[in-house]
């Protein structure tokens, strides 16, 4: 998958990621993929939640070295 | 940890996915009532004040001190055992780790902290004592409280929005997580869990074998802040977000969850308080009618509301979001605690006496709104209200007319 943007928030919790998300996606063109760093379990919610609401494109979520990585592409 | 089996896909269907906030939310209203039953409806602002107290007559400072141990007092204990609940639940569900936020985050957790103690101090109550307890006990200050809260999140809301363009170092920075459970070899977080609920099932029993009341109201206290924990931890509830979201992302479900759990525990208080159940030998009716209605009715509630609303969305949680992400491992949260905790006995002491000149009397007030309305008239408004409430956050989720994100 290629990779546009990153967004590191680790270590950030609720409601950070999804602020500096929101704010990340709307500097992006439709069809690019966001890769947002997190440490918050709540954003394994919150996130496909608010791509759903937004008409953003949740695409998968991984888990490495303690973090998630979350793909998200610009609706 | 158990062979494959019924047992481990009970324990999976606990611990692998979050549960619905709403499903927390009647199980949570559920344990207030039995609370209530037991001794008071469900609060957390008591406990912090309690434990920054004994942090002053361990310092020293008497005039800021208590004489009440935290090892008897039932709301720092409920608050105590509900980080140990989320700890145990993180552990459970592998979402443990200690998340150290860029420096910025910890200095804004300290500050929400620190005016939520200011807030629940001069408003009489947090969001849990002041407003999903104090709604549903029918207390006519819980309303200004609860608008309170709305005007102050609103407005700490658009400082965050503010902060993220033209300050975006203070969330940018180092950070990092230990001891994150997603990680292998991790099995032995489980085992610590599992060995942590039987200490404080001995904890319990070593309270409840005394024998005297008081010590058995202490023992469930501590038993119910474990469940507390647990509940709070897998549901993600958060009143916070009741507040807020609708004003961030629009979505509906937080604000759902929490009308939802404030209707059962209103069921549930009003049946207690008009029967006047519980240990009526001690009390009379009258008392346990105005359990959870402060003298805070309007004024002192509308201000002490609106500065602790400030605080709970600068720190990312309220006194009990605080409490259980904190038990998950986000230090951001732990200087919350330690804000809340050491600002409330100095509140109590130094700012709440100032604002108490300053304010006519005649606004902090008890009003127990039943004595006014009836109980059906009390139900009734609160029941509408909720109602008005429902109707805004589900069209709002529609439209997007408030939301900024």
């Amino acid at each position: 998958m290629q990779v546009d943007e990153s967004l590191d928030c680790k270590g950030l919790s609720c409601p950070m990621p999804i602020i500096k998300l929101s704010k990340a996606i709307k500097k992006m063109a439709s069809g690019q993929v966001l890769e947002l760093l997190g440490t918050d379990p709540g954003s394994k919610t919150d996130i496909p939640a608010w791509c759903e609401k937004t008409g953003n494109v949740f695409l998968e979520q991984k888990e490495e070295d303690g973090a998630f990585k979350f793909y998200i592409k610009k609706g | 940890m158990f062979k494959k089996g019924i047992l481990r896909e009970l324990f999976d269907s606990l611990f692998s996915k979050t549960w619905p906030m709403w499903i927390g939310g009647i199980l949570l209203a559920v344990l207030s009532t039995l609370l209530f039953v037991i001794k008071y409806p469900w609060g957390a602002s008591g406990g912090y004040v309690n434990i920054g107290q004994n942090l002053f007559h361990w310092l020293g400072v008497s005039s800021l001190g208590t004489n009440t141990p935290i090892n008897l007092h039932t709301v720092a204990l409920l608050n105590i055992f509900i980080i140990l609940g989320a700890f145990v639940s993180a552990l459970f569900s592998r979402e443990f780790g200690i998340r150290v936020a860029p420096v910025g985050e910890l200095v804004k957790g300290f500050i929400g902290g620190g005016l939520m103690a200011i807030g629940s101090t001069v408003g009489i109550g947090c969001t849990t004592g002041g407003f999903f307890s104090g709604v549903a006990a029918l207390s006519g200050g819980a309303l200004f409280l609860s608008l309170g809260f709305l005007l102050g999140t609103i407005v700490a809301l658009k400082y965050i929005l503010w902060e993220m363009e033209a300050l975006p170092g203070i969330s940018m920075g180092k950070s990092c997580t230990l001891l994150p459970g997603s990680q292998p070899k991790t099995g032995w977080q489980r085992w610590l869990g599992w060995i942590l609920i039987l200490a404080v099932l001995w904890v319990v029993h070593h309270y409840t074998s005394q024998g005297t009341s008081t010590m058995k109201v202490l023992g469930w206290h501590i038993l119910i802040g474990l469940i507390l924990g647990i509940i709070l931890q897998r549901s993600r509830y958060c009143i916070v977000r009741a507040f807020r979201e609708p004003f961030m992302t629009g979505e509906a479900t937080a604000p759902v969850a929490i009308i939802i759990s404030v209707i059962v525990a209103l069921l549930g208080f009003t049946v207690i308080k008009y029967f006047g159940v519980g240990n009526a030998g001690e009390l009379s009716v009258r008392a346990i009618e105005l359990k959870s209605v402060y003298a805070n009715f309007w004024l002192r509630a509308l201000i002490g509301g609106f500065i602790f609303g400030l605080g709970m969305t600068i720190a990312g949680g309220c006194a009990v979001g605080t409490l259980w992400r904190a038990g998950e491992g986000h230090v951001k949260l732990w200087f919350s605690a330690a804000g809340f905790a050491i600002l409330a006995p100095v509140s109590k002491g130094f700012i709440v006496p100032w604002v108490m000149k300053i304010i006519p009397e005649s606004t902090s007030k008890e009003l127990f709104l039943p004595d006014v309305l009836g109980y059906t008239g009390a139900v009734i408004l609160v029941l509408f209200i909720l109602l008005l409430w429902y109707i805004f956050v589900k069209w709002n989720e529609k439209t997007g007319k408030f939301s900024a994100l």
